[in-house]
């Protein structure tokens, strides 16, 4: 009994920290099918998220949602302002000026937050009133349940907005083929700005939703960012699904593995996971969905 | 023209007034951390320094003359401590130095100071540091072997506890001090229920709580280095019940943990080797540190207040800025009161033997006993 309550908690906490990975990871891929490159930024758009949060609610008192609100909005603010300072100048360069442009952009964003806000990790209130609840003897922390709930609420909102909108529509066609997007008249520079500023909000809600456990500081998007990366290439390299499996599988793996094998080990098993992937099935759990991209 | 010569030579007579004045003051130098990632607490240690100069000065200086403090800024690097030291033993006429409170940067520039035979003051904690057959370092802070031998005694001699669990960062400085530690309590006759170790920038404790609940470990002892550890670890652990009392390293007291943490780290000891509470010394210069700066007194100014306050009292002692004098003074040094506790320095060139244990009552650092030892 006792083993079995003990390994639902570990699959509790993985669950709830692969649904941090799978937020990052869907950020990645939105990214990555967008322009094609990876976007070494967007683990910083977890941490401005959630330094954002920091501001409105504990510095300006800002009710909870509002706050919340707040920080999302100057989060797809943020979005534009990299996609027009970090991508756009690029975009017609090959795929490596933009990479290093993004890696350039999260050194900057870390060191101006770390300028402005100081050194000291910054504690973040739960969304919820209570600590949790014991159910059958696992504890089921209330801001591990808030993460699962939005996460499941944001993949589904996800897979409507791009499947059955036309804006999703035509931000699917954008990714699959530019210039056929062009011709058929749809503003491509636009439909990447909205999948900046989409993902950056994404990156934001993981940092507001994680804050609370993991605390907000100038490196909590590098940890999570890390993680969520291996999650893509797990998943499928710029698949959806794949981002979001990924990264609850790679939740999973490190904490049953840190729980039956070793502690100090956790972050070996997530790459040696990722590892194995790249030998025996380089092309993730799901494929590339967009074949003309290979 | 003429108006401008004047000028001039009021300004040349001026500099050597100065320069005059200058030869009257026994110089010291600061080795700081006045740039770099470091660069904050760099400021705390020159603000204790500039105290005591203050305090020193006041008092009639030293050798009858006022004393000086040379500022060498190390760039909080390994490169940049052995920089600053070359360069203040190159200038001349410096009769110590109080070095930097990181041991890896003493132990960088150990050899220069060997090699130039000034007394130097350190603030590492690194055990070997005063072992490494330099006569030249002394220091105003208790080393790392007596952190762990704190921790045992108060857990098993004061908390009456037994089942001990060990929780570390797999760091140098977690795996030293959890070494430390489990022969600390074997010489108490106590042997560890579990040792535990984790990576710094873990984000989940789960397993490590789970496997302190299986051990019925009633008291936890820790080496942890990151704050933000420090709170994940002490919310899973209440959150999944656990109860056992908790004394760690000074890393559970700090500002940061505790703000992090909140209630969950309510109620666990910690220690400390600077506390403002702790003596009738401690406070005076806590009030004094607050009046001056508008804000709370830490190790990192408290150290250095009591460095170079060591440092005067031995060239006065010595009645003699001869480098080989001072050190026979300050060897000499026992039973002074300092503001981190009671010196009495030995041969090796260590000055303080115990720490402080304080308690975390509801996020407010609280003052609970000092643990001295002999040897």
């Amino acid at each position: 009994m006792q083993f079995i309550t003990e390994n639902l908690q570990i699959l509790f906490t993985g669950l709830g920290l692969g649904s941090i990975y799978a937020l990052v990871a869907l950020g990645f891929v939105l990214i990555i099918r967008a322009t094609n490159v990876v976007n070494f930024a967007q683990g910083d758009f977890a941490m401005l998220g959630g330094y954002a949060m920091v501001l409105f609610f504990t510095g300006l008192g800002w009710p909870y949602w509002i706050a919340f609100i707040g920080a999302l909005l100057a989060m797809a603010v943020f979005g534009v302002l990299f996609n027009y300072g970090v991508y756009y100048p690029l975009r017609h360069r090959s795929f490596l000026p933009v990479l290093i442009s993004t890696l350039g952009a999260s050194i900057f964003l870390q060191n101006t937050v770390l300028y402005v806000a100081g050194p000291q990790p910054k504690p973040l209130d739960k969304l919820l009133n209570f600590d949790g609840i014991t159910l059958g003897g696992v504890f089921l922390d209330s801001q591990y349940i808030v993460i699962l709930v939005a996460t499941v609420a944001l993949v589904f909102f996800t897979f409507l907005f791009f499947e059955k909108t036309l804006l999703g529509k035509k931000l699917q066609a954008t990714s699959q083929d530019k210039d056929m997007a062009r011709l058929l008249g749809i503003p491509v520079a636009l439909m990447i700005a909205i999948t900046f500023i989409y993902s950056a909000v994404l990156g934001g809600i993981a940092g507001v939703l994680v804050g609370p456990i993991l605390f907000v500081s100038i490196g909590m998007g590098s940890i999570i960012a890390l993680k969520a990366f291996a999650a893509t290439i797990i998943g499928g390299f710029g698949d959806v699904k794949g981002a979001i499996v990924g990264g609850l599988l790679l939740g999973v793996i490190e904490s049953l593995a840190a729980q039956h094998i070793s502690v100090p080990y956790k972050d070996a098993y997530a790459f040696l996971a990722l590892f194995l992937f790249l030998l025996f099935r380089p092309q993730g759990i799901f494929g590339e969905k967009v074949s003309e991209k290979a | 023209m003429r108006r401008y010569a004047r000028f001039a030579a009021a300004a040349l007579a001026a500099a050597l007034a100065v320069c005059a004045h200058a030869q009257d003051t026994v110089k010291i130098g600061l080795v700081n951390e006045a740039t770099g990632p470091n660069a904050e607490a760099g400021v705390y240690t020159h603000n204790g320094a500039k105290l005591a100069l203050e305090e020193i000065n006041a008092a009639g200086g030293v050798l009858g003359k006022k004393l000086e403090l040379k500022l060498e800024d190390n760039q909080s690097t390994n490169p940049g401590t052995v920089l600053a030291f070359s360069k203040l033993f190159g200038e001349g006429g410096i009769v110590s130095i109080i070095g930097p409170i990181r041991s890896t940067q003493i132990q960088a520039a150990s050899p220069t100071v060997a090699k130039a035979g000034i007394p130097t003051m350190i603030g590492g904690t690194d055990p070997s540091l005063t072992k490494v057959n330099n006569r030249w370092v002394f220091r105003a802070r208790p080393n790392d072997s007596y952190s762990s031998r704190v921790i045992a005694d108060f857990g098993v001699n004061t908390l009456k506890k037994q089942k001990w669990a060990i929780i570390h960062s797999t760091d140098a400085f977690g795996s030293g001090g959890m070494n430390a530690l489990t022969t600390a309590l074997k010489a108490l006759g106590v042997t560890p229920v579990l040792v535990q170790g984790y990576t710094n920038n873990s984000q989940d404790f789960t397993p490590v709580v789970l496997a302190i609940k299986k051990s019925g470990a009633d008291v936890i002892g820790s080496y942890m280095t990151n704050s933000p550890d420090v709170g994940i670890f002490a919310k899973q652990l209440r959150q999944l019940g656990v109860t056992a009392e908790w004394v760690g390293s000074p890393s559970v007291v700090t500002d940061t943990a505790m703000k992090l943490a909140g209630p969950a780290l309510h109620g666990v000891y910690g220690i400390a080797d600077f506390t403002p509470d702790a003596t009738a010394e401690s406070k005076a210069y806590a009030k004094k540190y607050r009046d001056t700066y508008k804000l709370d007194p830490d190790v990192y100014s408290s150290w250095a207040y009591d460095a170079l306050r060591v440092l005067a009292l031995a060239i006065n002692t010595a009645k003699s800025t001869d480098p080989e004098a001072i050190r026979k003074a300050i060897v000499g040094i026992k039973g002074w009161k300092g503001v981190e506790g009671t010196y009495n320095f030995d041969e090796n060139g260590d000055g303080l033997r115990g720490y402080n244990v304080v308690k975390n009552e509801a996020g407010k650092v609280a003052f609970i006993k000092h643990i001295d030892f002999k040897d």
